[in-house]
């Protein structure tokens, strides 16, 4: 039987093609980095170790295929094309893939798919939506069996009654978790406005990295970024986040916290119908109050004007009295000195003490010389009267016959 | 459905309210007769929220369908 010769190169070509027939696609080799090193920039090489079998797998690869950072010690998982180089003569794997594991490794990653999810916009603030502040239906996105189920819907219950909860009950963990969360979302945006919730609640309790792969997964929060009912995200213990989270429009610290965001306290809100009430009646009964005063006022200016009136009255009638009882004794003691006077001079007392008064035709004599000889004149005593014929004047006429 | 018929929204009752509450800061001097429609109006709404508030179930179901499908 001839025996087939090759030369070196094609015997290297040969045992390249056989190790194509390796379903590298679908291999990922776990191993831990060691003697990692970058080469002008461009070319990485590490070494990935079994740590207790020592085996060794050569490990290359070029920086823009290297997405994560690696480092010496790190645990990782490589996908790609094992090759001999001819030139060298060395085994090594050509890597298209590297995935870091472990907590340290999972952080790193999600770490970058927060970044990349914000840059697209997803966490922005100017689109998260307001919650009703009275939701009748709720729609529940949680396990059956998870503590977060029983927490939501027992303050549900404490603060707030007449809702009615749509219960999705989806894996929140493992490998269904994604698949099934992201169909509840479409579940319910699928239906039709008299049966659609008002609000969307994803929850879970707390746990690590790899509990909340589901809530970190790129489709899930691509599903909640999507959904036409507000979504409110609610991940275990207060420090716990999620992409959810970011992406969700409302967060929620804890599955109870949920419950406190999404409906309000009847207690608020027996108060706040109460002040509202109050605030009514009051508003009601100070109008009413002011119209009485307006009425109050009016009568305390009419009686204000009466009295001022009345005081007017009172001055001026005070004032009259009082001159009137000043001058009526003044006329009297007036009225009596004229009197007096009146009296002192009445012809009739002087004629009564013996004068007498001479009068030519009612006209009082009081000159003699206007008078003439042989003249009527009449003659008037304190008491009768006398006519008389003038004899003699001023010592002129009829002698008197002695 | 029976969502329509399911009592007055309590949304709904309580804007209103809120509205007349707001009315009665908002007219400077009120017209009395309005003022007292308003009050009873609003005396009756707070009267039906209060009675919602006293409603302490919550009805929830598990939607029948699987979503592990």
């Amino acid at each position: 039987m001839q025996q087939l010769v090759l030369s070196v190169a094609n015997y290297l070509n040969l045992v390249n093609d056989t190790l194509k027939t390796v379903p590298s696609k679908d291999l990922m080799i776990e191993g831990e980095v060691s003697d990692f090193r970058i080469a002008q920039q461009k070319w990485v090489s590490f070494d990935l170790k079994d740590e207790k079998e020592q085996a060794v797998l050569k490990c290359f690869m070029t920086t823009w295929q290297l997405k994560v950072q690696i480092e010496n010690g790190m645990r990782v998982q490589v996908k790609g094309y094992p090759k001999i180089y001819e030139r060298f003569g060395t085994f090594k794997m050509n890597v298209q893939e590297v995935m870091p594991v472990g907590e340290g490794a999972l952080q790193r990653a999600y770490q970058l798919l927060k970044k990349k999810l914000e840059q697209e916009g997803l966490f922005d603030m100017s689109r998260k939506r307001a919650l009703k502040r009275f939701p009748e239906r709720i729609g529940l996105i949680t396990s059956r069996d998870a503590a977060a189920f029983g927490d939501f819907v027992r303050i549900l219950n404490n603060r707030w009654g007449g809702v009615s909860v749509d219960h999705a009950h989806v894996h929140v963990q493992g490998r269904m978790a994604v698949k099934e969360i992201v169909e509840a979302f479409e579940y319910f945006n699928s239906l039709n406005d008299n049966e659609r919730p008002d609000v969307l609640v994803l929850t879970r309790g707390g746990g690590g990295l790899e509990d909340l792969h589901a809530f970190n997964d790129e489709s899930v929060a691509r599903a909640i970024y999507a959904s036409q009912i507000p979504v409110v995200c609610a991940v275990g213990h207060e420090r716990d986040e999620s992409l959810g989270d970011f992406v969700a429009d409302v967060r929620a610290s804890t599955p109870s916290n949920a419950a406190e965001l999404i409906v309000p306290s009847r207690t608020d809100v027996a108060y706040e119908l109460e002040t509202m009430s109050r605030h009514m009646e009051e508003r009601l009964r100070e109008s009413i109050d002011r119209r009485g005063h307006i009425v109050q006022r009016a009568t305390n200016l009419v009686s204000f004007v009466l009295d001022r009136q009345k005081e007017r009255f009172r001055f001026v009638y005070d004032k009259l009295t009082l001159t009137t009882s000043d001058w009526i004794p003044q006329i009297r003691i007036e009225l009596e000195g004229l009197g007096r006077v009146l009296r002192q001079v009445d012809p009739q007392r002087v004629l009564a003490r013996g004068y007498s008064i001479v009068s030519v035709d009612g006209t009082v004599v009081t000159d003699a010389s206007t008078l003439e000889v042989g003249q009527d004149i009449a003659v008037q005593f304190g008491a009768g009267s006398l006519e008389a014929e003038v004899k003699r004047l001023n010592g002129k006429g009829q002698q008197q016959l002695v | 459905m029976t969502a329509k018929k399911k009592t007055p929204n309590f949304t709904e009752a309580f804007k209103e309210l809120e509205q007349i509450t707001e009315w009665f800061d908002s007219e400077e001097n009120l017209d009395l007769d309005k003022g007292l429609k308003q009050f009873e109006r609003g005396l009756e709404l707070a009267g039906a929220l209060k009675k919602k508030l006293s409603e302490v179930e919550n009805k929830v179901e598990e939607i029948k369908k699987k979503f592990d499908a």
